[in-house]
């Protein structure tokens, strides 16, 4: 069950947020590129961070106004804001080290659009911008606030497994699906 | 307390907030392309809004033919209706179903590229849904239709489907259908039992109009102090319309009975009328499983007052009506999110998780049925078109087909899709609850879709506007 934890940790898990203002004129590029990102239906970038459970990025445009809040002045964003979340498993610090590495092309596009960000970045510098950007968590729900992503990737297939012989022996007899379930599982911890 | 809520029938197409009923036994979808400029388009559709019939109920003896109109995003532009109020219908009614093929699990044998000439191309301008009580007239409506279309010219059918009532108001696959719709305020009150929102301690309510017909209440809005309505498309097309979802849909009849048959001999001693009514979650007459687990009474009656006033916190393990039956993904009721407790007592969010995803569905069967027995396809194209109405696409029918029935995670059903209408990957099955278990396989393509549309069906003043060029 996902539970609930105070500030960026619950369990071992970690939940990264970094939010940085897109440079005018950049905001189409941006957006078209990460629209693009999985354009091909192949996997996505992030999956190249073995350790992400969840990982996203938004555009914010502008803060919502209503007229029936009768507010003294509508509020306006000056530059639109790139959101970018990721729920991970452990050390933020290791981390954000393998994002700025494996994901090096790919923050030239995205991160470079945005303001502040440094020319070339990646390795240190531009760990350094994340962390400068980022956000505290104030509450913290973690789908798996202990099993990391390799244990879940473990269980899923496990229970895949579990699924498939349930079908294929269905009507056994007692003796016969014992067999078939010490040939299928037998010797496993 | 929200005030009670009048509905102005006159301004409401009819057969959305009630049925014409099983004396219409034909119904015609007439789909319409426009070639000709705007103003020559409003002439000949100004024509046809005299003849369209509202939801007023008829005084006199009924009609022997109605007539009903809707429009795709397209047709309002053909009409002359301008992009910036084009533009403030939803999205996914701009986009048109075609385009959302993958996310509803149109893929394969259902892929666009394989429907029906004139369907999903975007040619699809209006539709005209004629409905009659005797052949004769039927045809003689099908006729005065062509004609006005022949004089009016650079109007054409671009697709037509003609479907009849089966005996007994069952569908192909032989279950009676279409007569579990949502309870609606002031219109429908009488039907809240069972159709309407379950509430704790055993009652229930209608739904808020809003849900249907826009320009209306909806039931995030009902209850608002500032009586704000829900968003709908700019005036004068805002008021009394609904979204339409009209689908063809191929039944394979032969392919679902030998696959139940043959897997019936592992199941309850080969019990095949159980195992398809716990496909379903009701036997063929109806007869809901969750109150009548074993065997269905003779003479239950659909129609009857109550005949759907059924919960499942009784069943929440689904040992009587399975958990991913039909009709308990289509509509959860109380189930979605129901816990069961120590000592067996169940809890959690009532109706509050399902109610804002209910339809008006207006069905109709197309083909002859195929004889009873016979388990070898005859060629013949049979099947079923659903019709839907509701306030929003994206949240009513699009979130019952890819969240309830191609997705069994919200149920605890892992990768379980509806059986009957789910995509199969070629590795589907279905979890029929027991002791033990009975794990129905293999899920094969039943359904196929064939063809479909999004349209909107506007309100009276708001066909009046787009025949007269008034509609912004």
């Amino acid at each position: 069950m996902p539970r609930a934890g105070l500030g960026n940790q619950t369990g071992q898990a970690y939940a990264f947020m970094a939010m940085t203002p897109v440079k005018p004129g950049e905001e189409a590029a941006l957006e078209a590129y990460l629209h693009g990102l999985r354009g091909d239906g192949g996997p996505s970038p992030l999956a190249k961070l073995s350790r992400t459970h969840m990982a996203r990025f938004v555009i914010v445009a502008d803060f919502y106004n209503d007229k029936s809040w009768k507010q003294r002045k509508e509020e306006h964003l000056d530059l639109r804001y790139l959101i970018f979340t990721s729920n991970l498993d452990g050390d933020i610090e290791t981390y954000l080290d393998e994002l700025c590495e494996k994901l090096a092309p790919e923050a030239q596009e995205i991160w470079g659009r945005c303001v502040g960000c440094p020319a070339n970045p990646k390795g240190q510098v531009l760990k350094h911008y994340l962390k400068h950007n980022q956000i505290n968590t104030g509450i913290f729900f973690a789908a798996y606030q202990d099993a990391t992503v390799p244990r879940v990737k473990h269980c899923l297939h496990q229970r895949e497994r579990m699924i498939e012989f349930a079908v294929a022996s269905q009507g056994l007899e007692p003796a016969a699906l014992q067999q078939a379930f010490l040939h299928e599982f037998g010797g496993e911890a | 307390m929200a005030p009670p809520v009048h509905m102005d029938l006159g301004d409401i197409q009819g057969d959305i907030l009630r049925a014409y009923g099983n004396d219409y036994d034909h119904t015609t979808y007439a789909f319409v392309h426009i070639e000709c400029p705007p103003a020559q388009a409003r002439a000949w559709f100004s024509g046809v809004v005299d003849h369209v019939t509202t939801a007023e109920p008829w005084t006199g003896e009924k009609p022997l033919t109605t007539l009903n109109v809707s429009v795709t995003a397209a047709g309002l532009r053909a009409l002359g209706v301008s992009d910036a109020v084009v533009g403030s219908f939803s999205k996914e009614f701009r986009s048109g179903m075609a385009a959302r093929s993958v996310l509803l699990g149109d893929i394969g044998p259902s892929d666009p590229g394989t429907w029906e000439d004139g369907l999903g191309t975007g040619d699809v301008h209006v539709l005209l849904t004629i409905n009659a009580q005797e052949r004769k007239d039927h045809q003689r409506a099908l006729g005065k239709m062509r004609d006005a279309m022949q004089k009016a010219g650079g109007i054409s059918i671009v697709h037509q489907e003609d479907t009849e009532m089966l005996p007994g108001a069952r569908e192909h696959f032989g279950y009676a259908d279409g007569f579990a719709q949502p309870a609606v305020e002031g219109s429908s009150d009488a039907r809240a039992r069972g159709g309407g929102v379950p509430l704790k301690g055993g009652g229930w309510r209608p739904l808020a109009p809003g849900e249907f017909i826009l320009g209306y209440p909806d039931e995030d809005t009902r209850a608002d102090p500032k009586q704000r309505l829900p968003n709908a498309p700019a005036a004068p097309l805002g008021r009394s319309g609904t979204y339409m979802v009209w689908r063809k849909l191929y039944q394979d009849v032969a392919r679902f009975r030998r696959v139940i048959r043959n897997a019936a001999e592992l199941y309850e001693a080969g019990d095949e009328h159980l195992l398809s009514a716990k496909v379903v979650g009701r036997w063929t007459n109806g007869a809901p499983l969750v109150k009548y687990p074993t065997k269905p009474p003779a003479d239950f009656d659909a129609k009857s007052e109550g005949a759907n006033d059924f919960r499942y916190d009784k069943d929440s393990d689904g040992m009587r009506c399975p958990v991913g039956a039909h009709v308990r993904r289509s509509n959860p009721r109380d189930a979605l999110g129901a816990v069961k407790g120590p000592g067996g007592k169940v809890t959690g969010f009532d109706g509050h998780l399902s109610f804002r995803h209910r339809m008006i569905r207006r069905g109709m069967p197309y083909g002859p049925p195929l004889p009873e027995n016979v388990t070898k396809d005859d060629g013949t194209d049979r099947g079923l078109v659903f019709v839907s109405f509701q306030a929003s696409i994206s949240r009513q029918f699009e979130g019952v087909q890819v969240q309830w029935l191609n997705a069994g995670n919200i149920f605890g059903l892992g990768h379980d899709k509806d059986f009957i209408l789910g995509d199969p990957d070629g590795k589907g099955k279905m979890t029929i609850q027991g002791k033990p278990p009975y794990f129905l396989t293999p899920q094969e393509v039943f359904v196929r879709t064939r063809g479909g549309e999004y349209l909107f069906m506007p309100g009276m003043s708001a066909l009046a506007a787009l025949a007269d060029g008034t509609a912004g």
